[in-house]
């Protein structure tokens, strides 16, 4: 059976659409805050560890996705 | 052997359909059931008793003398999440949905940004000991009271529900057996988990989940692997789903009953801050890790893969069903099949009566893990922002130890009004929605509360109080108005009257609280108070308060050395020689951390103390008295020291 476009990317774009908003507004505040200190090796490599989860799930679920309608 | 003993082989359809039916029952007549039950029960039991010895203090009764390495904290935190009603209700999803009954545990890693460089670095190094006390601290308080009475009231009944849920998953199996009716089997539950919580604290409380985590993860697993095998391998499964079944995500709009948009709002913003930012029992685990850095690396490691193996965990009896009804309907009828059933009859189908036992167990540790952490969340809001606030009123000196005791008493005393609040969901079903209700009204104003609070210094006291009293008044005229206050917000999905907007609201709710908090932040005076540390913008005054004077960052090595007690030194204070010294990159009133060797004790026999001047000798660690019985350090045993900052 044919899925139809919107029923199978739709959800895919609003949710790393709208969450990557959510998810690069934090990142950017934070890198803005006095909680994070460039100078420290640990918070650089926590925003690279932050920044492979987003891809890690959009990679999941992209995956997950074409599995489905293979 | 032990296989085919504990999970069942191929068998004839008509066999397996009538097995299906009476699992439940059908097991309590095996020995090895009680055997793997009892003896769960027993071995949660001694973990509460064996632990009790590390509490000294109401540190280590809450926090666990915030001295746990990060995989054990994540592992705990994996057996919190999986709630007792996780198997049947996502199982239940799965069924009705396919691989899309998973969503709610895949879309929580878009507010980790802000937790890991927000919230938890505050309330570790704040040293906040609940949420009640961070809103005074931001606050005043009245706010504080506010998120007192809301929250106590919503664990005290969730524990509730947790009993009620078990009741009613082991009722089939103990009616028969043992004619122990709903209210029997609550108290035994309620006396095993209010035991080793009452006197084991924390401690045990995160030693257990290990063990729960464990068996819980191992549970849904094995019983995934048994349904490839029972349907001959992974392809005879995937190519037995519907094609619609197969995808991740749900329909964007379609179903007012299950829709992605409305579960993204719902779950992956909601849900994901109420559970990162809001959960006290959440904060109590991360509080308890020995650092900043081992919280981060339990979140992440929790986020990124131990949450989508409890995914699979928690729904493949539900796929798996599905897979089973479409190749087999002789077997599992989907006409006729409930939903909520199918965790039991896919499990009753794939394994033997003593394996039952095994799946039994695992729901219930699913259960214990996830009261246990609500009963020891609530000891520490009753202590922290009832009793302690009360007596210091009254100008009452007490000593911790009082409060340690009072902890356990409280601990007590909530297992009984949790049995109390079972026995009233059984009794009203409308308890049990009121409960609900509460829940729902009350968690979008202390998530916009929090995170306003976080990460807008502006966010007045008064802006806190609207968005309680006034985002709640909207929350309820939401329910009364949905077709129009939250058909704007829709996203297109179809009003089911019965059940209005089920998960959409949840954006209209936060809108509406956020939208609250910030007007009335703008139009109110900001009052003069000293908020340092207590927002995301005043981090490094957060590590400043902890350690007591400016931090120390330069990198230093780990050490392996021999110690000894001196009782010449100040309490809480270390002494290493010059050396040392130089190796640890330290200074005087540097913050060290001083562990066991056996990195496989995750952090039990460890401690927290701060460097005092330097000795001449030589490998040798000198601890005050107190810092070595706090560190329950084995005499011979070498400890590593390092530098935190």
């Amino acid at each position: 059976m044919e899925l139809p476009f919107d029923r199978v990317w739709l959800p895919y774009i609003y949710l790393y659409g709208v969450g990557g908003l959510i998810f690069f507004g934090g990142l950017f505040i934070v890198l803005k805050s006095t909680s994070f200190q460039a100078s420290r090796p640990e918070d650089r490599r926590w925003i690279r560890i932050l920044l492979f989860g987003f891809f890690w799930y959009a990679s999941l679920h992209g995956i997950g996705i074409l599995a489905a309608i293979a | 052997m032990l296989f085919s003993f504990l999970f069942r082989m191929q068998e004839s359809a008509e066999s397996l359909s009538a097995q299906a039916m009476d699992a439940a029952a059908a097991a309590g007549s095996s020995p090895i059931f009680w055997v793997i039950v009892i003896g769960y029960f027993a071995l949660v039991l001694g973990f509460g008793s064996y632990f009790a010895r590390f509490n000294k203090s109401t540190s280590d009764f809450f926090f666990g003398g915030r001295r746990f390495s990060w995989w054990l904290i994540t592992m705990s935190i994996v057996a919190t999440g999986v709630g007792s009603h996780s198997f049947l209700k996502y199982s239940a999803k799965a069924w009705e949905h396919g691989v899309s009954g998973t969503m709610a545990y895949m879309n929580d890693w878009f507010f980790m940004p802000l937790f890991m460089f927000g919230w938890l670095p505050i309330i570790y190094f704040m040293k906040v000991r609940s949420i009640p006390e961070y809103f005074e601290r931001r606050f005043n308080p009245l706010v504080r009271r506010l998120a007192t009475i809301a929250l106590l009231v919503y664990m005290l009944g969730y524990i509730g529900i947790g009993f009620a849920t078990m009741a009613k998953t082991l009722l089939p199996i103990m009616e028969p057996h043992l004619g122990w009716d709903l209210m029997t089997i609550t108290w035994v539950v309620a006396i095993v988990a209010g035991v080793y919580i009452t006197f084991g604290g924390q401690t045990a409380v995160i030693f257990t989940d290990l063990l729960q985590g464990f068996i819980l993860l191992l549970a849904g697993m094995i019983l995934f692997v048994l349904g490839l095998n029972y349907l001959g391998g992974f392809d005879a499964f995937w190519n037995a789903l519907p094609a619609d079944f197969k995808l991740p995500l749900a329909n964007y709009n379609d179903d007012p009953g299950f829709n992605f948009v409305g579960i993204f709002w719902q779950d992956a913003v909601a849900g994901s801050v109420g559970f990162l930012f809001m959960n006290q029992g959440l904060i109590m685990r991360f509080m308890a890790c020995r650092s900043v850095n081992d919280g981060r690396k339990a979140a992440a490691f929790n986020v990124l893969f131990a949450l989508p193996l409890s995914a699979v965990a928690v729904t493949c009896a539900g796929l798996i069903g599905r897979a089973i009804a479409t190749t087999r309907p002789d077997i599992l009828d989907p006409e006729t099949v409930k939903s909520d059933e199918v965790f039991v009859r896919v499990t009753a189908i794939l394994s033997t009566k003593a394996g039952f036992g095994f799946f039994v167990a695992a729901v219930t540790a699913a259960l214990m893990s996830t009261v246990d952490t609500l009963i020891n969340a609530v000891a520490a809001v009753g202590i922290n922002d009832v009793y302690r606030p009360y007596r210091e009123a009254k100008g009452k000196e007490t000593d911790d130890r009082h409060y340690l005791r009072a902890a356990m008493w409280i601990s007590a005393g909530a297992t009984v009004a949790g049995v109390g609040s079972a026995w009233a969901f059984n009794q009203f079903d409308s308890l049990y929605e009121a409960h609900g209700w509460f829940h729902s009204t009350l968690t979008p104003p202390l998530v916009a509360a929090i995170f306003l609070g976080i990460f807008w210094p502006r966010f007045t006291a008064k802006g806190a109080v609207a968005t309680f009293v006034l985002g709640s008044v909207f929350i309820v005229f939401g329910r009364f108005f949905p077709g129009l206050l939250i058909a704007p917000f829709d996203h297109g999905i179809p009003m089911d009257e019965e059940a209005p907007y089920k998960y959409i609201g949840a954006l209209y709710n936060l809108v509406a609280c956020f939208g609250i908090g910030i007007v009335v932040s703008l139009l109110t005076r900001r009052e003069v108070k000293d908020i340092r540390g207590l927002t995301i913008w005043t981090g490094e005054d957060a590590r400043h308060f902890f350690k007591g004077s400016a931090p120390d960052d330069r990198p230093g090595l780990k050490l392996h050395l021999r110690w000894q007690v001196n009782p010449a030194l100040a309490e809480g204070t270390v002494q290493v020689d010059a050396e040392a010294l130089e190796g640890l990159a330290g200074s005087e009133g540097a913050m060290v951390y001083l562990c066991d060797r056996r990195k496989w004790l995750g952090g039990l026999r460890s401690t927290h103390a701060v460097l005092q001047g330097v000795h001449a000798h030589g490998e040798v660690v000198h601890l005050s008295p107190d810092v070595a019985d706090a560190g329950h350090f084995l005499v011979g045993q070498e400890i590593v020291v390092e530098k935190e900052f």
